[in-house]
């Protein structure tokens, strides 16, 4: 028998030797460092089941599957230890008495929790069939495996319990409800037809599950130890962190990924972390507009892909269009329960197309990177009249010593975009209302570079951003407040990598403390309003509290729409999309436009130039125009100033 | 083939110019440069002829001007150009026409080009003649404003757009020069390898008065700026609105509704 199981493990071991050999034609990636943190994490992700039970309809079967068989293996094994270990050399019982009594109880009940997830699972993939879960041949001879398994055990538990228990010790019996139920299909068998079956079943059960051992590493199953697995090797840089690219090193010839051996070994492992579960699917913003980009299919792409010899035609094989339909708005990654990574094998992707052939998404993406080379934003106006929109406002403009106590990093849109200099403004008169003294780098200041690093222009990125440094280092600002969530990201975490190293905050935290200490004095005025969640700010910097409590103290009643928060639905205008047209299937805009009037709301809120351009230009294609007003935080609270304070 | 793109560097157009302390020519303070658009079309065409021809072509991309167009060479060089010249002149930006074509084609001669790409004009001066002149100092055969280039065994066929829309073809034979209008091509977005090569790249540097640098035929007298029109007025609203306020600006600040028409 021992012998049979060393088989299994070998021909799994063997599997996983395969797949470990998929996993390596990427390049190498520490993800090992800080060990015991990660083995806690992985610990605490897989026994609670926490990412898996973020949606409920599939998650708590699952769950429910998991911990019974949890238990059943941990059962099995102690059986092992009783029959193989304790008692032939220690004559030692483990299994009797009151632990004994508990174990039977948990193992019976353990054994029916498994069957009835399993059973929910079935029902679902089945009957229910939600969108996007694609059931192949494997998925349900996994589910018949899984299921003869369970059955068989119980079937072999009733069967010994016939013989046993049920006579001898009812007592005892009592302890095993399910099995005894099983038992009475085998009281009219006589005690050696009974131990014949017995014995039979015992042989199918374990062949079986020796065949389950065997076809971990080739099938979906391979999930036990890959999805689990990739907790361990979650990145540990703040959010939104990406791959660094050297262009000091004058040697290297290939950046970005158009071959499977341009990714690193954790994207490939990824493509056998991935179930096919299709959480992501069902919430990116470019898949529920009919865009040809799902991130399922994306790990699954490369997946397959990383299975041929050759390994290239990387690009094809994804599409283009996929690859540029992204908005990096992370809703892929926030609900994935495998710890996939989509958003940096994008970027890599993107940065193959812009660095190596110069492509982006459109003509228009090309101009806006060559405007904002020349004038350092992406509409092409004048570099020189960045600072123009504060002429007459309360506002310096920053040249070698630091008198106010704030820069305010504008950005392109509240600079030159004219719905946005709106906000601009507010913000500014929020800052004088509250005793702040604002200043800005004016000319010197530039495009963050947020955008185009997203399209995979890295060189014109670390441009802009040497520039900006530069500008801020000379301006000796001390502390740096944005109103652009893309801006603030970029500042606060990737100029950080760039060495600089200031305090940076974005203006809906900045406000509300302002609010919180007593500097801020409002006068609410009640309204109703919905806020719309930048990804920037939700998503990858976990702010969702903030603008909200903003929003209360301004009077606002707040209603949510159907996605929110961290579940939020993005704008479209995120990864570069907002100097892109979009051309294929329907605005992402639209779609959650329609989401905000269906919340009833009279006002939309946002706290992102982007995304109110994208409102704005949604509500003038719509024609809709008075259904729902658009506005960012700044302006709410700029219009409920207390006058008299 | 041996081909030379001539290329220059143009202030964006979107910056503020005011006139310099002679009065003669705008004040550089200030402009963010780039390479001249049309000029953009002929680096992008004669690097597509070069790969078309394969390893045989060779594109050389010359400037004339201060240190900073140096910036716009490398940025030829970048696109796929593979020898860049520079004509260091810092007096280049108020020269005339003709003392610029005579640098261009004293560098030309004898160096055996047969084909010259150019711009069919700057973007700030936008004379339109410096192509032209090239040609004629150097005997070539010319076409100005073309929208259309392809090239057949020594030959090549062309297209200019006319007045109205209108098109004309064109066949001329090597040695030639050919002046870009817009529509041509699209220019590429230089890859970054190419972007770190032309930065390593050596720029051959000449003065003017080694290519031959001619007196100038005409003198600038001043520079003006852009004198800006009263600001236009967006109207928004449906139309009732929109007629109604249209009314009231006709009624105060026009007089065309004053005393009826009997005038």
């Amino acid at each position: 028998m021992y012998l049979l199981a060393l088989a299994a493990v070998a021909v799994m071991v063997r599997g996983f030797g395969e797949r470990r050999s998929l996993w390596l034609k990427g390049r190498p990636l520490d993800r090992f460092d800080r060990p015991s943190q990660r083995l806690m994490r992985f610990a605490a992700d897989t026994f609670s089941q926490r990412k898996v039970l973020k949606e409920r309809q599939g998650g708590l079967p699952h769950a429910i599957l998991f911990w019974g068989f949890l238990l059943l293996f941990i059962g099995t094994v102690l059986v092992m230890l009783q029959a193989d270990l304790l008692t032939p050399l220690f004559n030692f019982s483990l299994l009797s008495g009151d632990f004994y009594r508990l174990y039977a109880l948990a193992l019976d009940l353990a054994g029916l929790a498994a069957m009835l997830g399993l059973a929910a699972l079935a029902v679902r993939r089945f009957i229910i069939r939600p969108p996007g879960l694609e059931t192949a041949t494997a998925d349900t001879l996994i589910h018949l495996l899984l299921f003869a398994i369970l059955f068989t055990g119980f079937l072999i538990e009733g069967c010994r319990m016939a013989v046993t228990e049920l006579r001898d010790n009812p007592a005892l019996a009592a302890w095993s409800p399910v099995g005894a139920l099983f038992a009475r299909l085998f009281t009219c068998m006589d005690d050696a037809t009974a131990r014949g079956v017995h014995k039979g079943l015992w042989l199918l059960h374990l062949l079986m599950s020796l065949i389950f051992l065997a076809v971990i590493p080739r099938t979906k199953l391979r999930h036990l130890a890959t999805t689990s697995g990739n907790s361990l090797f979650e990145p540990r840089e703040p959010k939104g962190t990406l791959m660094p690219v050297d262009l000091e090193d004058e040697s290297i010839e290939r950046f970005g990924a158009s071959a499977v051996g341009d990714f690193t070994w954790k994207d490939l492992f990824d493509t056998d972390a991935c179930v096919h579960c299709g959480r992501c699917q069902q919430r990116c913003p470019a898949y529920l507009t009919g865009k040809p980009l799902s991130p399922m299919k994306l790990i699954a792409d490369i997946g397959e892909l990383a299975a041929t010899e050759h390994c290239n035609g990387l690009i094809e094989k994804v599409s283009r269009d996929a690859i540029w339909s992204c908005t990096t708005c992370r809703a892929c990654e926030e609900i994935c329960p495998a710890s996939i990574e989509h958003i940096g094998k994008m970027i890599e992707m993107r940065r193959s197309l812009a660095l190596m052939q110069g492509e982006f998404p459109g003509d228009e993406t090309r101009r806006a990177c060559e405007a904002i080379e020349v004038n350092g934003n992406p509409f092409g106006l004048s570099g020189v009249s960045r600072g123009d929109w504060a002429k007459g406002l309360p506002v310096s403009i920053i040249k070698g010593k630091c008198e106010a106590d704030i820069l305010y990093f504008t950005g392109c849109y509240a600079s030159y975009d004219p719905r946005n200099r709106k906000v601009a403004e507010s913000f500014v008169r929020i800052c004088e209302a509250a005793g702040v003294s604002v200043g800005i780098l004016g000319g010197a200041e530039r495009c963050c570079g947020e955008p185009v690093r997203k399209l995979g222009n890295e060189y014109l990125y670390r441009m802009v951003a040497e520039s900006n440094i530069d500008a801020i280092r000379a301006s000796g600002a001390r502390r740096i407040v944005t109103a652009c969530p893309h801006c603030f990201n970029t500042l606060a975490r990737d100029y950080r990598e760039l060495g600089l190293d200031l305090p940076v905050e974005h203006h809906s935290t900045f406000i509300a403390a302002l609010i919180e200490k007593g500097r801020l004095k409002l006068k609410p005025e009640r309204f109703s309003a919905t806020l719309h969640d930048s990804c920037s700010l939700a998503r990858y910097r976990d702010l969702t509290d903030e603008p909200r409590a903003v929003l209360r103290a301004a009077g606002g009643a707040l209603t949510e729409m159907e996605a929110s928060g961290k579940n939020g639905f993005c704008c479209g205008a995120g990864g570069g999309r907002i100097l892109a047209e979009e051309r294929l299937g329907t605005p992402i805009a639209d779609e959650r436009l329609r989401q905000a009037r269906k919340s009833g709301a009279a006002t939309l809120v946002s706290a992102c130039p982007f995304c109110l351009s994208m409102f704005e230009d949604g509500l003038k294609r719509s024609n809709l125009r008075n259904s729902i007003e658009v506005c960012d935080l700044a302006e709410i609270v700029a219009s409920r100033i207390d006058p008299k304070k | 083939m041996n081909i030379l793109v001539c290329i220059k560097q143009v202030p964006d157009m979107e910056g503020h110019f005011v006139p310099n302390a002679a009065g003669s020519w705008f004040d550089e303070a200030g402009l963010a440069w780039r390479m001249n658009e049309y000029d953009a079309f002929a680096v992008e065409e004669a690097v597509r002829l070069k790969e078309r021809l394969g390893g045989a072509a060779r594109v050389t991309a010359l400037s004339i001007g201060p240190a900073r167009v140096v910036e716009s060479i490398r940025k030829a060089l970048a696109m796929g150009c593979d020898e860049g010249v520079h004509i260091d002149d810092d007096e280049a930006p108020e020269r005339d026409p003709w003392q610029i074509a005579s640098m261009i084609a004293g560098f030309a001669a004898g160096r055996g080009f047969e084909l010259v790409f150019a711009g069919m004009q700057s973007e700030d001066r936008g004379s339109a003649q410096v192509g032209v002149l090239v040609a004629e100092r150097l005997g070539l055969v010319c076409a100005t404003g073309i929208t259309a280039f392809e090239w057949r065994d020594e030959a090549m066929i062309v297209e200019r757009e006319l007045e109205g829309g209108r098109r004309c073809r064109l066949r001329l034979k090597a040695p030639a020069l050919l002046t870009c209008q817009q529509g041509l091509n699209t220019p590429r977005y230089p890859t970054l390898p190419n972007i770190m090569k032309s930065k390593r790249a050596a720029l051959a540097v000449l003065s003017p008065e080694s290519v031959g640098l001619e007196s100038p035929k005409v003198s600038s007298g001043n520079f003006r700026p852009h004198e800006p029109n009263a600001a236009g007025v967006i109207l928004e609203g449906n139309v009732e609105t929109l007629a109604a306020q249209v009314l009231e600006i006709l009624k105060n600040r026009t007089a065309v509704l004053g005393k009826g028409g009997a005038r």
